[in-house]
């Protein structure tokens, strides 16, 4: 166990992109942490999709030693975090961790939503903040705008902020020196019954669940009888360790520090994350203060192409879920689409994220459906419906009101973009809330909008309409009433439940218009011409033609030509196979994700 | 074969696999490639080339023998490109070198197939009294700026000169016709039509023009510089075909060929029949039953469930590669066989039996493609209906699509 006056426990916070997890990269070389043989990119990353699109997921923990200038040896706990808005609970639950955190923004982008979001949490949080102003290298590096857009944005004093390049190495020493020397160590009772926080865990295979831990009172060993607090489960020790990054088992854990805890285990609902774990007998009365459950606000049906691959598709879900709280999940059945599962989300990057590794990590092949939010209908007889997919929208007939959930939207964006933005929050039912100059060359914008506007790619037109420059960050505040309406596509007469969506009554006509003209481009044509109907209720409000193909057919087969035109037959066969058919009329996926490429 | 007294063996006793009663004979060679054709060949170099071209052929012909095996005499032979008749004077002696090898069988079809710039009065009757029955001319359009924007070589006079010529030394003619070529309006085709058939073609081959990748008509598609076959006016053009066809006594008996009666490729229709044929030459496919190939070593023996091998030589066979050097070998089995005779022999307006049908399994398939309004089911038969004929690709994927 080490004194706590020679532990420092802290985060590295920052917006998507600004260099976090090269600078922990850093940070593990400098300490020798990790043999420069053995480093490779972003190291903390190890999901293969993290690697692959340079985001981090999943929050990680790594214990270094450092000497620092004073002549001492400091325990500093590091605790990496996702920089994507869908991830901020990972962030939240990493701060209540730590005593203070490095808060890195890019030298050349400047302060960005996500930069305003993290350092307000770790401020709520009453932690440390060292401002850290990184990629110093770069050309277009401009430290004095982006200190002067820390301090009036931020209202965090940066003229001490650190300059480095997570690329050169330059300044991470100085970032460490700053964290001993500002980061204030932790401070608990060595002697009173155990209390550490589970901030994180994940599943091992071998192990069952791996709990990772910040011990605040007492200590923790191998062989000592716990007790989870929320769950009442009690267990036995079977391993305590810290990071480097590998497992390492250590003897115990003491006060402030940072590690992991096998408890053998199997069941992650019996570790939640955010719990507190105590001695089993004599423990703690009162548990540390937890934070709150991911909420998924983003939900879509998952459908196996292959109907056989259901079961599949379950167990990967399950196997997903042990790692990832976040996600839930329920079975659905579609008439278009067979038996899938309603998936619940924390965002559309974490959406995007699962999908792929199911399909990449388990071999599946999905179709997706249009993304949607959690509906409240009120139904004329005075109960409220939860509706998690458009297909369970009561009848216009029975419903009183639908209430949707609404979030408080933050925009970074140069002052020239403004006007772009304030058009598009327009055009997506935003309500203007008010409006501030960070600096000369950033204005930060607040709008009030349903979150079903911003799944509809809002983020994709934010980015394009302003260059790539406008940053978002969003909040939940709430459920409010809305205008709602359920449009109903007709494929051939017949409804397609899987297309199906929930649109504001103002926006349907031209909803349902644009998205039965994009149908007409997707849908191929057929041996038959193809009506594509848009509908409320009864009511038609739109009709395309997909017209009929006049002629499918390989003229020419002799002898040469058999096997060539058998495979190029079964090449075909195999790409209707990836469409779906309802009825007789074949769908290709793209169609069903067709609502979120309408562009208003 | 020799018994121990080294003497004559009777038939009855030949225990020697029979080849296959089809031959065809791949000549990889073209004056110049057509802008819309991805078939494998070479540009032609000139009189030393083909004598080696037929020296090659012969020697590959041969190197089939072996003691397992007997040949045949010949039902039909097809030579085809490629351009064979690029070769000229050493096309007569490839015929005459390969029926050396191979007897012809008393009414053997022996087909050429030949290209307008290439052909003349004095081969057409060399050809004739080398045992050459028929002549398949590739004209594809009688409109000669469509020619020029396909890159064919000859005009439309040139096209009709060569029917004329084989027709006139008695030869049976088929010509090859291109249908949807941009340009090409519906009256200069219906004056395709009749002017091969009004020339002497007793046989109309009508194809739909087809983008391949990789061709130059792609490349110039792309580009911006041709454009793309309208499929309206394809199918006006294949059904115009019918009909016109049809009117001069030309019969549809395939997808995509028109015959008189009695005119009908015996040789074609072996593929779609599923009869064994022969192939020879770089890119040429043929096509065993299984006895014959396990005599010819193309189907291991431990394999007893082999119906059918389909095999196909490498292309850039040219003279000096070694001897069989095979591309391909596809095993298949009895009921893929099968599966396949169905799928083919649903080409054909005579169709398929209904005891074709059950061996192969695709009773169930044919159903359904008669409720889509494809196929009918007549006098014990199953056959395309006028519909089925433009949506040939739905009937062999569902029949094909048994298989899995």
């Amino acid at each position: 166990m080490t004194d706590p006056t020679l532990i420092r426990n802290f985060s590295i916070i920052a917006h998507i992109d600004h260099g976090k997890s090269t600078l922990a990269d850093r940070v593990l070389q400098l300490t020798h942490t990790v043999a420069d043989r053995d480093m490779q990119e972003q190291l903390l990353d190890s999901m293969d999709i993290e690697r692959e699109r340079g985001i981090t997921i999943k929050a990680q923990a790594v214990r270094v030693m450092y000497d620092a200038d004073d002549g001492k040896t400091y325990q500093l706990n590091l605790i990496d975090t996702p920089g994507h808005v869908d991830f901020t609970y990972e962030v939240s639950r990493s701060l209540a961790a730590c005593e203070g955190v490095i808060l890195v923004v890019d030298a050349a982008q400047g302060v960005e939503a996500q930069t305003v979001a993290n350092a307000q949490m770790a401020m709520n949080a009453h932690l440390e903040i060292i401002p850290l102003i990184n990629k110093i290298d770069l050309p277009a590096a401009d430290p004095e705008r982006v200190k002067h857009e820390i301090e009036e944005g931020l209202a965090i004093p940066a003229d001490e902020a650190v300059l480095a390049s997570g690329k050169t190495g330059e300044g991470v020493r100085d970032a460490l020196e700053a964290v001993v020397r500002l980061v204030p160590h932790p401070i608990g009772d060595p002697d009173a019954p155990l209390k550490a926080l589970i901030f994180d865990s994940y599943f091992d295979a071998y192990r069952g669940v791996v709990a990772l831990i910040r011990v605040v009172d007492g200590s923790v060993h191998k062989g000592l009888k716990v007790k989870m607090m929320a769950t009442s489960t009690v267990t036995d020790v079977e391993e305590v360790g810290v990071r480097r990054p590998a497992n390492i088992p250590v003897d115990s854990l003491g006060v402030g520090e940072v590690g992991y805890l096998i408890t053998g285990l199997k069941d992650p609902s019996l570790v939640k994350v955010g719990d507190t774990v105590t001695l089993a007998r004599n423990g703690a009365t009162e548990q540390l203060p937890g934070y709150r459950e991911a909420k998924p606000m983003v939900f879509t049906g998952l459908f196996p192409i292959d109907g056989d691959q259901y079961p599949d598709l379950r167990d990967a879900l399950e196997r997903l879920q042990l790692n990832d709280p976040a996600l839930i999940w329920e079975p659905e059945s579609s008439h278009a689409l067979g038996f899938g599962f309603r998936v619940g989300f924390l965002g559309l990057l974490h959406m995007e994220v699962v999908k792929e590794r199911l399909e990449r990590e388990f071999g599946l092949d999905l179709l997706a459906t249009a993304p949607s939010v959690e509906y409240h209908a009120y139904r004329t007889k005075g109960d409220m419906v939860v509706v998690h997919s458009p297909q369970d929208m009561p009848d216009p007939g029975h419903l009183d009101h639908v209430e949707e959930p609404f979030l408080k939207a933050t925009v970074l964006v140069p002052p020239d973009y403004v006007g772009a933005v304030m058009e598009l929050a327009d055009q997506r039912r935003g309500t203007f809330r008010d409006m501030q100059y960070l600096s000369a060359t950033t204005v930060e914008l607040h709008y009030e909008m349903p979150l079903s506007e911003l799944i509809m790619d809002f983020f994709d037109q934010l980015k394009s309409r302003t260059k790539g420059y406008a940053s978002l960050d969003y909040e939940y505040i709430g459920y409010r009433q809305s205008e709602l309406v359920k449009l109903d596509i007709l494929l051939a007469g017949k409804p397609v439940d899987a297309l199906s969506f929930v649109v504001h009554k103002d926006k349907a006509y031209a909803r349902g218009k644009m998205l039965t003209e994009k149908l007409r481009e997707i849908i191929p044509r057929q041996m038959f011409e193809v009506p594509i109907q848009a509908a409320i209720g009864a009511k038609i409000i739109s009709r395309e033609t997909v017209r009929a193909m006049r002629k499918d057919v390989i003229a020419k087969c002799y002898g040469g030509d058999i096997s060539r035109k058998r495979k190029l037959l079964e090449k075909q066969k195999a790409g209707k196979k990836r469409m779906k058919s309802v009825g007789s009329v074949d769908i290709p996926q793209e169609a069903f994700m067709a609502i979120l490429k309408v562009d208003d | 074969m020799q018994d121990l007294a080294g003497g004559f063996v009777a038939p009855w006793d030949d225990t020697r696999v029979a080849l296959p009663r089809h031959l065809y004979v791949h000549v990889p060679l073209c004056h110049s490639k057509c802008a819309y054709c991805d078939f494998y060949s070479e540009v032609d170099t000139g009189a030393p080339e083909h004598a080696a071209v037929v020296g090659h052929t012969v020697k590959l012909l041969r190197g089939w023998l072996t003691p397992h095996v007997r040949w045949s005499p010949l039902d039909t032979l097809y030579v085809g490109g490629g351009t064979p008749t690029v070769l000229g004077p050493h096309l007569v002696q490839l015929v005459r070198a390969l029926t050396e090898v191979i007897p012809l069988a008393g009414d053997a079809e022996v087909t050429i197939e030949a290209n307008p710039e290439s052909f003349s009065p004095k081969l057409a009757s060399a050809l004739a009294a080398e045992g050459v029955t028929r002549v398949s001319v590739g004209v594809q359009a009688l409109d000669d700026e469509a020619l020029v924007r396909l890159g064919r070589c000859h005009d439309s006079a040139a096209a009709l000169g060569a029917i004329r010529a084989a027709s006139e030394a008695g030869l049976a003619v088929s010509a090859d016709l291109i249908c949807g070529i941009p340009g090409v309006s519906a009256g200069t085709w219906e004056r395709s039509l009749r002017g091969v058939v009004e020339a002497g073609a007793t046989h109309v081959s009508v194809y739909p023009l087809t983008v391949e990748a990789n061709t130059p008509l792609a490349g110039a598609i792309a580009a911006g510089e041709a454009s793309m076959p309208d499929e309206d006016a394809t199918v006006e053009g294949m059904n115009a075909a019918a009909r016109i066809l049809g009117s001069l006594g030309l019969e549809r008996y395939e997808v995509a060929n028109y015959a008189v009666h009695g005119q009908r490729s015996r040789h074609n229709i072996a593929y779609w029949t599923g009869r064994p044929y022969m192939a020879i030459g770089g890119g040429a496919h043929g096509m065993v039953d299984g006895e014959q190939a396990h005599a010819l070593g193309l189907a291991p023996d431990d394999r007893t469930d082999v119906g059918r091998v389909r095999f196909s030589y490498a292309p850039h066979l040219l003279p000096g590669d070694q001897l069989q050097p095979l591309s391909s070998i596809e095993l298949m089995t009895v009921a893929e066989a099968a599966r396949e005779d169905a799928m083919l022999g649903m080409r054909m307006t005579d169709g398929i039996s209904d005891s074709l049908a059950e061996g192969a399994g695709v009773t169930e398939a044919l159903e359904s493609l008669v409720v889509d309004g494809l196929v009918e089911h007549v006098d014990g038969r199953w056959r395309p209906t006028e519909r089925g004929w433009l949506f040939g690709n739905e009937i062999f994927s569902r029949i094909w699509g048994v298989v899995e």
